[in-house]
């Protein structure tokens, strides 16, 4: 045993020191909130998004008229073909929920601020990223709703002023919807996205290392004496127990809401009922209620307003300093996402 | 925390680690492929196109190839024509009454069991029914 355990400390050396200075971590006493886990489930999600997308490929066929026949193969033939479906599905809902949830604790309590804005950005670069990963997740399927979806989804991006056509030929991969596009989109949900998102997750951790959590003051923290506990084995104990209450639920989500199969694309038959999924829904109602540029710059401005957040703030502060105007810019948005949302809902 | 909390902590995550395990081997049944046969009964071929010692090639429903050979008045074999040495093709020998493959001169018998040479097993074979005078074979094929 000795020589197995010198022969791979030799070949495979490790700094022991190193090691449990990164994995000890001291971190704030106020990161023992359940709220502050939220930051950890969509890595949780998007690791389990990896591991089922992998199964899912092992008979998935990216063809234009086998795609939807290779998902009803999974979906009723396959053993658990269901069931790692929907927990593929589910997860996906549950990363974008716990990604919103982690973005307003994140908003709400200015973690933001310097010298953490760069931070920020890659916050919202994988929020967009994630979104990305739904709609071209469910526009594999390729029933009528993937279908649908894609030429709407295509359409609003050509109706980006000046590069909207490239970008809509781009995704489509010529002027009509098909084989190339299902091909890029398979290309883009199961590599580029990945790729991107494996970089960008890297580098917000990184950055969450480096400058440390946020210190936040909670009443009933001033008398505790430690005003730190370590990452390894208390926090990372805490986000087990985060992992295991969301199995699950991920599995009985699953179990009683397992991920359905409509319609075969059928290009000729728009469906009656058209609708993304729901956290498309704000954007879908702004494009019903605006025109076609409006409704594409609208979701545009908003994002570029996220991304910039924290500059946006400084120069609130700066200018109305201790008006507290960032908050109440956070509570209106999130009303009128709200709004629209439940708009969308009522409106089916 | 010290060790001892962390170990026992470590028991907390036992149903989780068995979850998991579950979880894993669903996991690994779907991603190994369903293996579902069902037999057919096919009829190939009639006793007066098949004199006694005569062979008769044949391809199964999943393209594999066969012989049926005539052994006898009223006995008909259907033999797999792949050596289950490496896979080379097997040939009758009217005169021998053996199948004998040319790759590492194996020899087999009119029942497919092995004579000589390296060959493991006797030849995949194929149950075969006689109704009147016709030859039916049962032939593996896909559900579906």
């Amino acid at each position: 045993m000795a020589g197995i355990k010198n022969w791979i400390a030799e070949s495979f050396p490790v700094d022991q020191e190193a090691l449990i200075k990164l994995t000890a971590e001291p971190i704030p006493n106020h990161l023992k909130r359940w709220w502050w886990a939220l930051g950890g489930t969509p890595l949780y999600m998007f690791v389990v998004q990896v591991i089922t997308g992998i199964m899912l490929i092992f008979y998935y066929v990216p063809e234009a008229d086998k795609a939807y026949e290779s998902v009803a193969y999974i979906t009723y033939t396959a053993k658990f073909g269901w069931l790692i479906r929907s927990i593929h599905r589910w997860s996906s809902n549950i990363m974008i929920a716990a990604l919103l949830l982690h973005m307003m604790r994140v908003f709400f309590t200015q973690s933001y601020r310097k010298p953490r804005e760069m931070n920020w950005m890659f916050g919202v670069v994988l929020f967009l990223l994630t979104l990305m990963f739904g709609f071209t997740g469910y526009s594999l399927v390729y029933e009528q709703m993937s279908y649908w979806a894609m030429k709407v989804g295509t359409g609003i991006a050509g109706a980006t002023p000046l590069i909207g056509g490239w970008i809509a030929d781009f995704m489509r991969g010529g002027s009509e919807i098909g084989q190339n596009t299902l091909t890029r989109f398979y290309l883009f949900h199961v590599v580029l996205l990945p790729v991107l998102t494996f970089i960008a997750v890297g580098i917000h951790l990184y950055l969450i290392r480096a400058h440390g959590v946020t210190e936040l003051k909670f009443k009933g923290d001033e008398n505790k004496e430690k005003k730190t506990y370590p990452l390894f084995p208390d926090h990372v104990f805490t986000e087990l127990i985060m992992v295991s209450i969301i199995m699950v639920v991920l599995v009985v989500l699953s179990l009683l809401f397992p991920a359905q199969l409509g319609d075969p694309a059928n290009p000729n038959v728009t469906p009656l009922h058209i609708k993304p999924e729901w956290y498309f829904y704000p954007v879908f109602r702004w494009l019903k209620i605006t025109n076609l540029t409006l409704g594409v710059l609208g979701p545009m401005l908003f994002l570029a307003i996220l991304f910039f957040w924290p500059f946006i703030d400084r120069f609130f502060e700066k200018r109305f300093p201790g008006k507290e105007l960032g908050f109440w810019i956070g509570i209106a948005g999130m009303l009128l996402i709200n709004v629209f949302l439940f708009w969308e809902i009522i409106g089916h | 925390m010290d060790r001892r909390n962390a170990l026992k902590n470590m028991f907390a995550f036992v149903p989780l680690s068995a979850a998991f395990a579950g979880l894993t081997a669903m996991g690994i049944r779907f991603i190994t492929p369903i293996k579902r046969e069902v037999q057919r009964r096919i009829f190939t071929v009639h006793l007066e196109e098949l004199p006694v010692n005569a062979t008769r090639k044949y391809k199964d429903l999943m393209g594999k190839d066969l012989l049926i050979v005539r052994t006898g008045e009223r006995e008909v074999k259907a033999l797999s024509t792949v050596c289950t040495h490496l896979g080379c093709t097997v040939y009758w020998q009217k005169d021998k009454k053996e199948f004998y493959c040319p790759c590492h001169q194996g020899r087999f018998d009119k029942d497919g069991n092995v004579l000589a040479g390296p060959p493991p097993r006797p030849l995949d074979s194929y149950k075969v029914e006689l109704e009147g005078d016709n030859v039916f074979i049962y032939f593996k094929d896909k559900e579906g």
